[in-house]
């Protein structure tokens, strides 16, 4: 299912939450929507979602307008941060809910939804005996009973430990592409937006700063904001930045850009020893990958100049991609 | 403090005698009950279940109070869910609650006041012109229907309900309701499903407590009552108090049953309540 959505703009007293934001996606297509906390992620799932009113623009679901239609109009699955379980439902009861609701074959539904989130054994059991990552897993299965056109997924793992949350990503985003479901995820975190989403939408200030895939936002980031935002690359000023394996501890042969920095401490990162550095000239802190374990507390940073990049855009990313 | 430690049942004590007093009076209603002139015996009740106007009385009694009880939960359960977030606020919590402080009889009267032949609202009518007289207003109040007994309690007890019910509202995420809608659900699916479950318990609790109370509270039916049928407590109340010593006895038998069914509907509702509960929270125990 298609989701097309054209200047979409809502204002809570003067505090602008959307401002023309513009967006499609296509059949099956998953997509991470990553911003800062508070930034209205979560009010813009909610658009989409039909539990607000936008005060501008369009939401088209396969070319039909839905923006005035309400939630339970729209078919549109949301999965909350919390699983939000039913607590006197068995878990076969709370996910044959929302099919029921619809008016949907249940038995079936729910016998292939308990299998796919491998919990037929825990069918006849109330969700106060699941763990965190189960009862996730039943709200999961709960949204996807109603047979959704659209998947929304608002920070659903955020509840959960670090390890759970891990192999929940994976086992949610296998699950999203072998049914070909067509979904929005949102997310704070950078690393979980890359792994849940074909593409990524930057939000911030009301719109998407960039709307490309992870390898796009590396190579050729938008604005200064997704650069401070990722950690892929260093600001220079409103115009340059380099990416951070660009940047080198020791002299190289041609001509360079140097900047002092100050150590601030090194730890280890996927294996590698990385080093926090506090770049003075920039008031800014970056952490770099480092062989070297001898780094003294202040040490200059070199940049070949034909490393350093400029942004090729006007800075925005309002219209459709 | 030791002491209270080693032996937890030392921490019943205050409540154990506190209990003291009605526990003596219910086994003395008891004993009275079934005293015959040579030991014991069950013929007040026989005479008391044989007398017509004790039937009538409980038949009434039990009526009115349900009615009473039924209408403040409902009244109370629209009034906390419509304005549960306002009740947030501490002025208009204080001016729900604000009535509780009034004694039942103040209510009694006020009710007289406004809803008699003769009240504010029958001579509002007359000057408005939407009644000839006085008369033409329908008795309300010392009514063989018990309307003003009603009246009284629902206004009274509407407070009571949303104080019990208004912290488990105030409990329930607004998510749970953005979700039922998600999944297709109406109002009535909402209600059904995120807020029934949670004070069915609170309402079972509250409708034993207000039906006991409305059941076999003496002043407002005193008041407000008529003479026949009358609530069996004023049943009750005028064979005590009658000169007749062989009354005495089934006014005991009247009371001693009408605690006996409250205690079978307590416990009823308590085995029904925990199996709800632990069916919920089986995972947690």
């Amino acid at each position: 299912m298609t989701i097309q959505v054209e200047r979409l703009s809502k204002k809570f007293r003067i505090d602008q939450v959307l401002n023309s934001l513009s967006f499609k996606l296509e059949a099956g297509e998953k997509m991470s929507i990553v911003g800062p906390s508070g930034s209205g992620k979560t009010t813009l799932l909610r658009i989409l979602a039909g539990l607000e009113i936008p005060d501008q623009g369009t939401i088209l679901l396969e070319e039909k307008d839905v923006t005035r239609l309400s939630a339970r109009q729209r078919n549109i699955g949301l999965v909350f941060q919390q699983p939000l379980l039913f607590p006197h439902m068995t878990v076969a009861e709370n996910i044959a809910y929302g099919a029921h609701m619809n008016g949907k074959k249940t038995e079936s539904t729910v016998k292939d939804l308990l299998a796919a989130i491998n919990l037929t054994e825990a069918a006849a059991q109330f969700p106060a005996e699941l763990s965190g990552g189960q009862q996730q897993r039943v709200a999961l299965a709960r949204a996807l009973a109603i047979e959704p056109e659209i998947l929304l997924l608002d920070e659903p793992f955020s509840s959960l430990d670090p390890n759970l949350r891990q192999d929940m990503r994976y086992w949610v985003r296998d699950l999203l592409d072998k049914r070909g479901i067509t979904s929005i995820f949102v997310t704070h975190d950078r690393e979980e937006a890359m792994l849940m989403g074909d593409k990524i939408g930057v939000f911030h200030e009301g719109t998407f700063q960039q709307f490309a895939t992870a390898e796009e936002i590396k190579l050729n980031p938008r604005n200064p904001f997704i650069v401070e935002f990722f950690d892929h690359h260093m600001l220079l000023n409103d115009q340059q930045f380099v990416h951070i394996q660009d940047i080198q501890f020791s002299e190289p042969s041609g001509p360079c850009i140097t900047y002092e920095a100050e150590l601030l401490q090194t730890t280890f990162r996927f294996s590698e020893r990385v080093a926090h550095l506090y770049v003075k000239e920039f008031d800014e802190k970056i952490t770099l990958p480092t062989p070297d374990d001898g780094l003294s507390k202040h040490i200059e940073l070199y940049i070949p100049k034909d490393a350093v990049q400029h942004f090729q855009s006007d800075g925005k990313c309002n219209d459709e991609q | 403090m030791r002491l209270f430690r080693n032996n937890p049942w030392l921490l019943l004590l205050p409540a154990l005698l506190f209990l003291i007093l009605p526990s003596y009076g219910l086994a003395t209603a008891i004993l009275e009950s079934l005293r015959g002139t040579d030991g014991f015996t069950g013929e007040h009740y026989e005479t008391l279940f044989a007398s017509d106007r004790f039937t009538a009385s409980f038949l009434f009694s039990i009526r009115t109070a349900f009615i009473a009880t039924v209408l403040s939960l409902v009244a109370g359960v629209l009034l906390t869910r419509t304005f549960s977030g306002y009740l947030e606020k501490n002025i208009p919590r204080l001016s729900v609650w604000l009535p509780m402080v009034f004694p039942h009889l103040v209510w009694g009267y006020i009710i007289i006041l406004l809803f008699a032949e003769t009240g504010l609202f029958s001579q509002l009518l007359v000057s408005l012109g939407w009644i000839g007289s006085t008369n033409e207003f329908p008795i309300w109040t010392r009514d063989s229907n018990g309307i003003g007994i009603i009246l009284t309690y629902i206004w009274k007890e509407i407070p009571f309900v949303i104080l019990m019910l208004f912290p488990v509202y105030s409990a329930i995420p607004r998510s749970y309701y953005d979700l039922v809608e998600t999944l297709g659900g109406s109002r009535w699916d909402q209600f059904k499903t995120v807020e029934l479950p949670r004070i069915l318990p609170v309402l079972l609790e509250i409708f034993l407590i207000i039906f006991a109370f409305t059941l076999t509270a003496y002043e407002v039916p005193a008041l407000l009552g008529t003479t026949f049928p009358e609530m069996i407590s004023v049943l009750s109340y005028q064979w005590f108090y009658s000169g007749s010593f062989e009354d005495r006895p089934l006014a005991f038998a009247a009371m001693t049953g009408t605690s006996f069914l409250i205690m079978l509907g307590a416990l009823a509702a308590y085995l029904y309540l925990n199996r709800k509960r632990m069916r919920a929270m089986r995972g947690r125990l």
